[in-house]
């Protein structure tokens, strides 16, 4: 079943094409890596996705829905690249994922127990009185990863979700995305930096720069003319698999963080 | 000294000033929240253009400025979301325009008596039982609508494109928080002038905020303290002969710096540094 859809899209800002025909498809339960260099339109999709940004041309169906109703159904999570969040704003991290809950029909009681349920999901549970203010970057970033979840979505967006997450944690984190979508079914479209994360934990990636220079496996788009086509330079990566010795010692570590 | 309790203008403007020490309290969490205190300021100015013009025109003075302080409340919100001009500049332009207005407004006046600076710098003392019935009437809907609404209102405070991702319709919450604290800010002006009514609603939560981080303190202790500004403000004007409303401001005002020296002194007690 496709859950995202977009053909032929265009979009300009300030009158500067920022994307241009882009055709791609989501089926459900896919996790998707949207890929590129800096200024190459990653974000600027996201948003269009969204309905924050109008289409100048093309055609977008989330849920087979346009952006604007899509949003309104509820259904969609997202988490952006900053936390765009006022300073010293007066809430605790349990409020912030009681947000999540805003629409849920569930009696005060209930959305207290589930918030705390996925809190303790993302590792949490213990800050859940604290200012969320005071948290450090990486620790609002898995309160607002539990806010995202706690609302049960069916297709969640994630903006550079690695922001502030040390190396260790950003493993278990993608490991984490990857158990989300075996054990709920849910689709996850992320953008990101860390291209050494697509080859591991997703199952296609989008190669952005204005173009969609590549939709596709993965294992397709270390391909070396891939690569220049969306970097436009002559670049290497270094692709983390089962033999290698920092992944080991990353896994070692975190397994020794889980006994 | 509690002998003035028994003169009517003084009940009236006792029992005012609690009501708008409420009413304002709430509020001033979202003004702190938003940073709106500069549009909290533009919303009161615009307000003078209006009453001049009612006063032209021969309309109630009071409707007309308050259509203006709502018309520039939304035009300010539209243009900071918009961000095709900075909100500062746009709230500097809209009042200034709006005050020139109203000088022109009232020099067209023919015969013109009545001191419509009294709208703009107010006075406590004056309150009369019409405008509590009226503040208690506006008090109640501002209640029943921050009642039903608060946590979407306060959702669009923490992240508006997450508050819209999560299907909640940010423009009206937006528009409508707007719409009510310029209503409140033309009924604050006009019973105790546009700087008491800019100190009501920026100084408490800007006070508390600096002992509790959480909104329900944050919002309990603000009325809390108002309450007790207002009467402490009105007993002292009332023993010194003082202008009641500069006094209240002052009380607020110092209460504010007294609160950030005892915390950083506190800070450099326990923490060892300022």
């Amino acid at each position: 079943m496709k859950i995202l859809e977009i053909k032929n899209l265009t979009v300009k800002l300030d009158n500067k094409v920022i994307l241009e025909d882009i055709n791609l498809e989501v089926e459900k339960g896919e996790i998707v890596a949207i890929v590129g260099p800096n200024g190459g339109g990653k974000t600027t999709l996201l948003k269009t996705i969204l309905g924050f940004i109008k289409t100048y041309k093309g055609d977008i169906k989330i849920l087979g829905l346009p952006p604007k109703k899509a949003v309104k159904t509820g259904r969609i999570g997202y988490l952006p690249q900053k936390n765009n969040v006022p300073k010293k704003f007066p809430v605790s991290v349990l409020d912030v994922v009681m947000f999540g809950l805003i629409n849920s029909k569930l009696s005060k009681k209930e959305k207290i127990k589930k918030a705390i349920e996925y809190l303790d999901y993302v590792g949490m549970k213990e800050f859940k009185n604290r200012p969320f203010s005071d948290l450090s970057g990486g620790q609002q970033q898995r309160v607002s990863i539990a806010r995202v979840l706690v609302a049960e979505p069916e297709i969640i967006f994630l903006d550079e979700p690695s922001t502030g997450i040390d190396v260790v944690a950003q493993e278990s984190f993608y490991e984490f995305l990857k158990r989300l979508r075996d054990e709920k079914n849910i689709t996850i479209i992320m953008v990101t930096h860390d291209v050494g994360v697509v080859a591991k934990y997703v199952d296609k990636v989008a190669g952005l720069n204005r173009y969609l220079h590549f939709y596709g496996n993965p294992k397709e788009f270390f391909k070396k003319d891939i690569l220049q086509k969306l970097y436009g330079a002559d670049i290497e990566l270094i692709v983390h698999s089962e033999e290698c010795v920092a992944c080991e010692h990353f896994r070692f570590k975190i397994e020794d963080k889980k006994c | 000294m509690l002998d003035i309790i028994t003169i009517p203008f003084m009940q009236n403007a006792i029992l005012g000033g609690i009501l708008l020490a409420i009413l304002l309290s709430v509020l001033s969490l979202f003004i702190n929240i938003k940073n709106w205190s500069f549009i909290n300021v533009g919303i009161s100015h615009a307000t003078f253009g209006g009453l001049a013009l009612g006063v032209y025109l021969g309309i109630s003075p009071i409707f007309l400025g308050l259509i203006f302080a709502v018309l520039v409340g939304l035009f300010i919100g539209y243009i900071s979301k918009k961000g095709n001009i900075h909100e500062d500049v746009s709230i500097g332009i809209l009042f200034s325009i709006s005050m020139a207005l109203g000088v022109i407004f009232l020099t067209l006046t023919p015969n013109y008596t009545s001191d419509l600076f009294t709208f703009l710098f107010g006075n406590i003392l004056t309150i009369t039982k019409e405008d509590i019935y009226m503040l208690v009437i506006f008090s109640l809907f501002t209640f029943v609508y921050l009642y039903v609404f608060f946590q979407k209102i306060l959702f669009c405070c923490y992240n508006e494109e997450v508050a819209y991702t999560s299907g909640i319709h940010t423009s009206f919450y937006y528009y409508s928080l707007i719409t009510v604290i310029a209503i409140a800010t033309v009924l604050a002006v006009k019973l105790v002038g546009v700087i008491l009514a800019s100190a009501m609603i920026i100084l408490p939560a800007a006070t508390t905020s600096q002992i509790f981080w959480h909104y329900r303190k944050i919002i309990i202790f603000s009325i809390i303290l108002s309450i007790f500004i207002v009467f402490i403000g009105i007993f002292v004007s009332y023993q010194y002969n003082l202008p009641s409303g500069a006094t209240i401001v002052f009380i607020y005002g110092l209460i504010f710096f007294i609160t950030i020296f005892l915390k950083n002194i506190i800070k450099v007690v326990y923490h060892g540094s300022s």
